[in-house]
Order: C-alpha cells, then structure tokens, then sequence
C-alpha cells in the first residue's frame, strides 16, 4: 500500500517522459498527484491512531550483506506529512504555469520529488533514507536552475545543490558510521544496538546529524541558501521547497536525532532549545528587514523552524505535538503564502514593497487575493482560529517547563512575526491604488482554487485542531515516553 | 421552554459569526448585482435575533445561581482544554448590553455609511466584534479569553483600516494592531507560565488555586505583571494607550462599539483574573499606578483635543483607569458598575458627535458653533450622555463613583474629584465650542440628520435617562446615606457642574498656554517617544542583523566558494606532466604524514 506513494509518481514521471505529446503532461501530472492525495487520504482512514507502532510494513531483503533492505512504514510522525507532502505537490502542479517551457521535463521533475519526499517520510531502512534524501537534490537542482526567477538562478540552485549535497554527506556518513560502530543490522532502524555505544561516540554520530538536517532545515547559521533558493524557485517549487522539502529536515531530527540518540540528545537539547530561540528571533529580525515579499516570507520560515526545533529539544508529549502540528500549518501556511506573492508577482509585475500598494481595492485592485493574503499573514503570526496559533501554542506549552527562557523568546518571535506580516499587509493590500499603473490582468476562479482550498485547510484545523493531532498523539507521546525512560536511566540526577 | 432559551445561550455568539459569513460574499466583489447593502441588513438581523435571545434569557436568568456548561474543544498529550459557558444573571446582562448596543450602533451605521461601499467588511467585522465580545463575557477560561482578545485584536486592524487608501488609516491601524498585539503577547506569557503552576485555565479554579497557593512573592510578581499587559493594552492604558487615539480614523459606527465596549473587553478579563493579581502587592499597586496616571492624563489631553472624536477617546482612557483603580484596590464590583454607565454613556456621547461630524464634514472643533438652535435633538443627546458619563446625580456614573469612594481614601477622593471635574470641563468645552456660539461657514447649513441615525441616538438617551431606575431594581445603589457618602456626594455633584460650566464658559478651542497645549495635544510626545526609542531600535537591530546576514554569515560562505574555485584555479597549473614534480608532492605528503604520526598530543 505504501509502495504506492513511492512508484505511483516515479511511473507518472517515466510516463511523462516517454509520451512524445507535450500538451498532455499536465493532465497526466495532475491526475498522478490528485491519485495521490486521495490514495493517501484513504491511508488516513485506514490508519490505526491508536497504535504507536509502525502500521502497513511493507519489507523485501534487497543486499541483505550490506544491511540494505526495502523497509516502508507509516506511524503517526510521518502520516500528517506524507498527506502534506501530496496535497502540496497537487498544489504546485495545479498551479505551474500551463504555458511552461519544457513542460515534460517539469511535470516529470516535480513528480520525482515527491517519489523522493514520500520516500523519505516512510523508508524504515537508514542507507534507503539517504539515498531517497539524495535523490532530491537534482530535480530541485534543475527545477531552480531551469524554470528560476532572474538571472541570479543560476547561483541560487549551485548553492542550493552545495548546501545540500553537504548536508546529505554529513547524514550519509552519520548513517554509515552508525552501521560500522554497531553492525549493519543498525541500518533497518534499530535504537537498541545504538544505544550500546559510548555516550561520546553516540553525541559525534549525533552533532554530525544534526548538522545535516540543520542544512535541510534550515537553522541558523546555516541558512544561507535559503533566501536565494525561495526567492528564485518559480513559486510552484517554492511551495515545495519551503512547504514539504524543509519537513524532510525536521522530521530526520525527530526520527533519526530524537529517536535514535535519546541519551546523546537529553546532553545537547539544552543548546539546541537555545538555537531554536535564537534561530526564530534571528529569522523574524531579518525578515523585517526585507523589501521582497517573498524573501520575507522566506526568512519567516527561518524563524518558524525555530519553534520546531526548540520543541524537538523539549521533547515532552505537548512539544513533540506541538511540532508535528507546526510541522503541518507550517507547511500549510508557507505554501498559501508563497502561491499568494507568487500570484501578486504574476499580476502586478512587482513584489517589492515599495512599487506594491492599495491592492484591497475593489474595482481595480485584488481584493479576493488582499483578503487570503491577510489571512494566511495573520495565520502566520499566530492568531488564534488559525491553525498556526494553536501549533505555536502547544510547542510553547509544551517546551515551557524544561526551558522557559527559549520558550518566552519564541513568544516574542511570535510578536515581530506581527510585526512584519503587518508592514507587508499595510503596504501591499492597503494604501492607494496607482491610478495610472493599475491596469493588472484580472485573477480566475481557477487560480484562487489552490489559495481557497489552502485556506479552508488553515481555517478548519484552525477551528477543529482535533482533527489533527488525533492522528499523531499516540505516536508522539510513545516517542517521549522513551526520551524519558532512556534519559532517567542515563541522567537520574536531571529530572525532578 | 425556559430550558432550552438557558441552554442554548451558546447560540448568541454564533449569531453574530453567521452575519460575517453571510455578509462575506459581497465583500471581494463576488455578488455585484444587489450591491452590498443586503450585507448589512443580513446582519443587523442577525443581531436582533441576538438581542430577543440574550434579553429572554436575561429575564429566566436574573436572581438564579449562576449555571455552568462546557464541551472539549481539544483533548492531546494531558491537556485538556474545555470550552466552558458561564450563565448567570452578570454574564447574559452583558449580554444585553453588548447585543443591544450593536444593533444600535449597526442601524446607525445603515445611516452614516449610506454612501459607502463597504458595507459587507464594516458589517462583518460588527458581527465578529458582537460575537467576540459574547463569547469573552461567557467564557469561563482564561485561555479562551485570550484567544478571543487576539482575535478582537485583529478585527480592529481591519476595522480601524476600513479606509484602507489614507495613510493616517493605515498607519492607524497599523499602531493599533501592534500596540494590542505586544499587551496580547505578554499575556500569553502569563497564560502559558500559568498552567504549570495552577493545572487549570478555569476562572473558578484559577481563584481557588490562588486563595491556598504559596508561590514565591517574585514569581506572583512577574506573573500579575504579564497578565495585568493584555488588559493595559486592550484599554488603552498608559503606556499602551495610543493607538486608540490613532484609531479614530478609522468610521465612526465602529468607534461607538470601540470607545464604548470592545475597550471594556480587558477590564472585564482584568475582574476575572483578580484573584491572581491580588496574590502579589506589587502588581495591584501597579494596577493603581497606571489607573491613575490614566485617568489623570487622558482627561488632561481630553482638554486640548481639536478633533471631537479624539476629545471624547482619550476620555475612554481616563474612564478606563478609574476600573483598573477599583480592580487594584479590589473593588470589582463597583468596576463593573462604572464599565456599565461608562459604555453607555459614551456610547451616546459617539453617536450625537458622529451625527454632527456626518453632514458638518469636518471633525475640527473650531469649525463648529451655533448648532444649539439647528440641532436641538443632538444637543439633548450630548448633554444627557455628558452627564451620564461624569458624576451627576442622578443619572449612572454618579453611583458608581459614590459607590467606588466608599472606603474613603483621602488620595481616592481627590482623584476622583479631580478626574470627574477634568472630564465635565472637557465635556462643557467640547458641548460649548459645537452648540454655542456664533454659526461657521461648517455649521451653517446643518440640519438634524436622518432617521437611521437619530432613531438609536434617541433610543440610547432614553436608556441613559433610565439607567438609574435598573440600577434601582437590581439594587445596585444604596439605600442609605452615611454621613461621609453625602458629603462625598455634594463635593462630586459640585465638581461636575462647576467642571462643566467653566468648561462651558470658557469654551477654549485651546489652552492659553501654547507649551502645555503642544504637550497636552500630541499625547504628552507618547508616539514621538516610541518613534525615537521601541520603533527605532527595532528597525536599527533588524537593519543590522540583515546586513551581518548578508555580508557576515553568507559572505562567509562564498567566500569559501571563492577560495576553492581560485584553489583549483591555481593548481590546474600544477598539472603539468613533470614525473619530478609528483614524486615531490607524493615525498612531501608522505613526510606530513610521517610527521602527523610521530607526533602526539
């Protein structure tokens, strides 16, 4: 059932690529994805929440001598982001631009990357993970490098593809490290034969995981490609790069960090509680700065992977929730943002803050789009109803108690986030209308479709968050159970 | 039947939520045909059904123990967070009044914004502030409150930003917005520190939890100060009081909500939450502190204002810091009492202005005069409003100032009296600069306006002029004189009627002193101040790190791309086919690592 989610779009994309038609690979494209969202929405409804354990394992020995097997399962971590995954890839297909260059080449790229993100999400194998993590990169590499905003594309999707391949070096040599400390059967996810090496060996496996996934993440200081690979991706690839790509980060360093190292995290989480507060302010501060709204909302992801990563750090049952669910709304929130700016670019011809105004204007203006852009701005900034309110709020209960400093940064994160949604806000949507500029193309029903769907999406775990953290509370709260167990039998002097 | 009006009081906030759904459609232009004007009347509807609703319930209610109910909104990881209902006679009589005051200030907005077209966000954002502020009053929990204050929060950025294209507006709402949001966030503080300590967000248990805990005095301090932030903001304390000044740009049908209840909002979390603040001395004197320096100020400024609307919304500050006095020296009871009269008073005192404003098109109170004998219906409104709002027997406000002197205080007293006579002087200027005088090229061809307008301002004064006989039967004034009330109660009377007639006589468009005039006009610099401090250093430190990020952090890695290109650069030279040069590198590579070995460390 979950080989699906992996071989449906790698056949699509073969597809794609070997019908000669070039005006079809849309509709194939997107009939793949939609195949998708409702193949994993039938997974939603199938999955046990009540069992924390793995659910549809799907295992075939493949070189057995190297510990290299075919391993998928879904558990509560990873189903919320594989429906993610293939609701935002429908999303950036739907809205690519129809009259794109080289139309096979783009559908069947797109698709690939979700083959490689479902991958990601469900392989239970360490050497499999690494390699679907790789696989990424290229076809991310090229839709940067080929369908690129301006001419700094090509240094955009170079840097990119460094950054990353670097980050996949670092993890491959974690993963391959762990399987020559503690045997190649450490390979098909095995915590207890992890659990057996020395505290230092465990922190250095650890610090270069975190490395890793820090790159994919991005925290700070390693996000420098971040701003020029969001700002350059056509906001399709943006939607994924920022909206599920990122995830992929955050979910290794619960699976891979949290799980795997419970003692070796309980000794760095102190540190990495203080990054993520320092990452969130950090984003928030630059992000103010800015005169793009894209790169805006692209260093906000800065600053909201902070939280993630503060509740990672805390790992009680309500932070590990609560990242799960910022998780979800994070990838929600940053895909409406991006489709948002992307569609004010394509209309107005402009997205810098200075050349954009009076956009709420009913006549001439945007109004539909004004009205979304605000609201996903106020998601964003945490106001409650909105999904990323109560995604904040559980991370900041949750991670209150073991770190109240962090925790009260982040809070007032959450206040410069205001800050800077409400610049973007006054300046793009209010103001006056440039009489003798505003003559913008009007915007379709089929183009607010995406921007609708999303935020109906916002809204309704906004209002009913049940719905969400139904799934994955099981899974969660198992997986801080064992952070306890193993940090009290480490540690007894640090707990209360 | 009586059951089922009590049991699905829950109802009255989603009134208001169905009018904003209903009056989104034509907000973005997607039904053109009717025009927006169905919007309105959707909602207005909306609100009577809320009102008939609170109101039958209120009399089933009145006298009863209050009754309680809740469902689970979110259950996960040990959390439990309950949506509970509060239905008593306090919390479906407010109710009433907020209810009753939106379908007032909605049939008023039919009439002032008759030319306007947006109607569909202003009567949306009415139904949101309805359905907010419902909800606040029934809400048993603290974390609810807070997210309907941030919520509210929101909807006055949209609301004050209703004329988005005037760059007064913009930046209006902007402060507004800000201001509230860093009162809303300190409070999250609060509310998250909070739930460790106590185990529970319910109001009830939150008390009980506060009359055994023993927390250190220093935590209970910080605490009270975090929580006391969202109320400061939402009321336009000092030091978070200006946006409300700033938000007067925004249409006046919502400023009658603003000015009279949504600015009650935090005083009414502010009661709830007393038990806790009283855990720490510091925080109620602060209460104190910033109440007075409130009241005091805000009714000085009030004094050298030349826009009407501004005249009467710092007043709503100084009023406002009268409760957070009564809430600091624990006198809860008498707060709600004052936040009775006040609203409705002001909100008249708004909606008799905002006629005049409507067809003299100007707000500049030197614009105005000779509107006694033009306008004779307005000037009944304002006057009676004015002397609701100050303490002038026997209308409200004069109770609750009697009642709030009980435990006379010498210092009380005077503030009292010194605030009651400031305000009546404000009142007497503003009613003398508009109604007396000699007629201006504004004022000269302007009569009474229409009904949608002049129906609820008339109606309120009827409510105003009566309030004393509800107070009367829900025997919230004294039945006897003490001694010390009485002089208390002449000193007062005295106060407002001296207060109003020098304000009268004088009739000063400005204070003779232009220094104090300039002081008392910009707010005593209050924006300056924050422009050249808080803004400043935000926008310096967020320039800063921008410019580290982009030439520090990321210079950093380029140049690391620079050196490894020039790295292979230069050594592409050194591939030059000599089997001499290799063997040298292979030998010198060897004695490195020779070396590497030989030496340990």
């Amino acid at each position: 059932m979950l080989s699906v989610l992996v071989w449906l779009p790698i056949i699509g994309a073969v597809i794609i690529g070997l019908r000669p038609q070039k005006n079809q690979a849309r509709s194939i494209a997107l009939s793949v994805s939609f195949g998708l969202v409702v193949w994993s929405f039938w997974l939603l409804f199938q999955f046990s929440s009540s069992l924390s354990t793995m659910q549809f394992i799907e295992a075939l020995q493949w070189v057995p001598q190297l510990g290299l097997n075919y391993r998928l399962g879904i558990d509560g971590l990873s189903l919320p982001l594989v429906v993610l995954s293939s609701v935002l890839t429908w999303v950036a297909i739907y809205s690519s631009k129809r009259e794109i260059e080289r139309p096979r080449l783009y559908y069947a790229l797109i698709l690939l990357v979700n083959a490689g993100l479902a991958g990601g999400f469900l392989v239970q194998n360490l050497l499999l993970f690494a390699l679907f993590y790789e696989l990424e990169l290229v076809p991310i590499y090229l839709l940067i490098a080929i369908w690129g905003g301006t001419e700094r594309r090509g240094y955009a999707a170079i840097k990119f593809l460094t950054y990353t391949a670097v980050s996949g070096f670092l993890i491959l040599s974690a993963f391959l490290g762990i399987g020559f400390l503690a045997g190649s059967e450490a390979f098909s996810y095995n915590p207890q034969l992890i659990a057996a090496l020395p505290i230092a060996t465990q922190v250095v496996l650890l610090s270069l995981i975190l490395f890793g996934f820090g790159i994919k993440i991005p925290l700070f200081p390693l996000h420098t490609w971040l701003p020029d690979a969001y700002a350059e991706a056509s906001p399709p690839v943006a939607i994924l790069l920022g909206g599920v790509l990122a995830k992929l980060g955050t979910y290794g360093l619960v699976r891979f960090g949290l799980n795997l190292f419970p003692e070796a995290w309980h000794l760095l989480a102190p540190g990495l509680a203080v990054l993520g507060a320092v990452s969130a302010i950090y984003g928030s501060l630059v992000a103010l700065a800015q005169k793009d709204i894209k790169l805006m909302v692209a260093y906000s992801s800065i600053g909201h992977m902070g939280y993630i990563l503060l509740a990672i750090a805390a790992a009680t049952p309500l932070s590990l929730l609560g990242a799960v669910l910022q998780m979800v709304s994070h990838g929600l929130i940053l895909a409406m943002l991006f489709y948002l700016v992307g569609l004010i670019e394509a209309k107005v011809g402009t997205r810098d803050l200075d050349g954009l105004n009076g956009l709420m204007n009913p006549v001439r203006g945007l109004p539909l789009i004004s009205a979304l852009l605000i609201l996903a701005g106020m998601a964003s900034a945490g106001i409650p109803g909105l999904v990323g309110f109560i995604a904040e709020f559980l991370v900041l209960q949750g991670s209150f108690v073991p770190y109240p400093i962090p925790t009260l940064l982040c809070v007032v994160c959450s206040g410069l986030t205001a800050v800077y949604f409400v610049i973007l806000i006054s300046r793009t949507c209010f103001g006056k209308l440039d009489n003798a500029t505003a003559y913008y193309p009007s915007v379709l029903w089929s183009e607010r479709i995406p921007a609708l769907l999303l935020a109906g999406l916002i809204l309704l775990f906004g209002l009913q968050p049940s719905w969400l953290t139904h799934w994955s509370e099981t899974t969660t709260t198992a997986l801080a159970s064992q952070i306890k167990i193993a940090a009290a039998a480490n540690f007894p002097g640090d707990l209360p | 039947m009586a059951e089922t009006f009590i049991h699905s009081v829950w109802l009255i906030p989603c009134y208001g939520i169905v009018g904003m759904l209903f009056a989104l459609p034509w907000f973005p232009g997607v039904i053109r045909r009717t025009g927006p004007r169905p919007s309105g009347y959707v909602n207005l509807l909306m609100t009577l059904f809320g009102f008939l609703h609170s109101l039958f319930t209120f009399v089933l209610v009145w006298g009863k123990p209050a009754q309680t109910e809740s469902f689970t909104w979110l259950e996960a990881a040990n959390l439990k967070l309950s949506f509970g209902f509060e239905i008593s006679s306090l919390s479906v009589g407010a109710l009433v009044l907020i209810t009753g005051l939106n379908f007032l200030s909605q049939i008023f907005a039919i009439g002032y914004l008759e030319m306007d077209w947006g109607w569909a966000r202003l009567f949306a954002l009415l139904g949101l502030f309805e359905a907010g502020m419902a909800a606040l009053v029934l809400c048993d929990n603290l974390f609810f409150s807070y997210c309907i204050l941030e919520i509210l929060t929101l909807g006055t950025y949209l609301l004050v930003g209703f004329w988005f294209n005037q760059s007064l507006v913009v930046s209006g709402a902007r402060d507004a917005f800000l201001t509230k949001r860093i009162g809303d966030l300190l409070l999250l503080m609060g509310v998250i520190a909070l739930l460790p300590l106590a185990g529970s967000w319910n109001y009830q248990d939150l008390a009980r939890w506060a009359a055994r805990t023993t927390i250190d005095p220093t935590l209970a301090t910080l605490l009270g100060l975090a929580l006391i932030s969202g109320p400061i903001g939402k009321c336009a304390q000092f030091p978070l009081h200006l946006w409300l000044d700033e938000a007067m740009e925004g249409p006046l049908p919502a400023t009658i909500l603003r000015n009279s209840l949504v600015v009650t909002t935090g005083a009414w979390v502010l009661v709830k939450i007393a038990p806790i603040l009283a855990l720490s001395p510091v925080v109620l004197g602060t209460l104190i502190v910033i109440g007075s320096i409130s009241a005091v100020g805000g009714s000085l400024i009030a004094i050298a204002q030349i826009d009407i609307k501004r005249a009467l919304s710092f007043l709503v500050s100084a009023y406002l810091g009268l409760v957070f006095i009564a809430v600091g020296i624990g006198q809860t009871q008498e707060a709600l009492l004052l936040i009775l009269t006040f609203s409705l008073s002001m909100a008249l005192l708004v909606m008799s202005v905002g006629g005049i404003i409507w067809n003299c098109m100007t707000q500049d109170l030197t614009q105005f005069g000779g509107l006694w004998s033009r306008r004779p219906i307005s000037a009944i409104a304002f006057l009676v409003g004015a002397a609701g709002l100050v303490a002038f027997p026997p209308l409200g406000s004069f109770w609750a100032f009697l009642q709030l002197a009980e435990q006379v205080s010498p210092w009380l007293v005077g503030l009292l009296l010194l605030v009651n006579t400031l305000t009546a002087f404000g009142l007497g200027r503003v009613f003398g600069l508009v109604f007396a005088g000699a007629t201006h090229p504004m004022t000269e061809r302007a009569p009474e306006v229409h009904w949608p307008m002049m129906v609820p301002t008339t109606l309120l004064a009827g409510f105003v002029l009566h309030l004393p006989i509800v107070l009367w039967q829900v025997q919230l004034i004294p039945a006897q004189w003490i001694d010390t009330t009485l002089l208390f109660a002449i000193a007062l009377s005295t106060s407002s009627i001296f207060g109003g007639i020098a304000g009268f006589r004088l009739r000063l468009a400005q204070l003779p002193w232009p220094r104090v005039q300039e002081m008392l006009a910009r707010d005593f610099y209050t924006g300056d101040i924050y422009r050249l401090s808080v803004v400043f250093a935000v926008a310096q430190i967020s320039q800063i790190v921008s410019i580290v990020d982009r030439y520090f952090v990321d210079g950093l890695v380029n140049l690391v791309g620079y050196f490894s290109l020039l790295g292979g650069e230069s050594l592409k030279y050194s591939t030059s086919g000599r089997t001499q040069f290799y063997a040298l590198t292979i030998l010198l590579g060897i004695v490195a690592m020779g070396c590497a070995v030989a030496v340990h460390f």
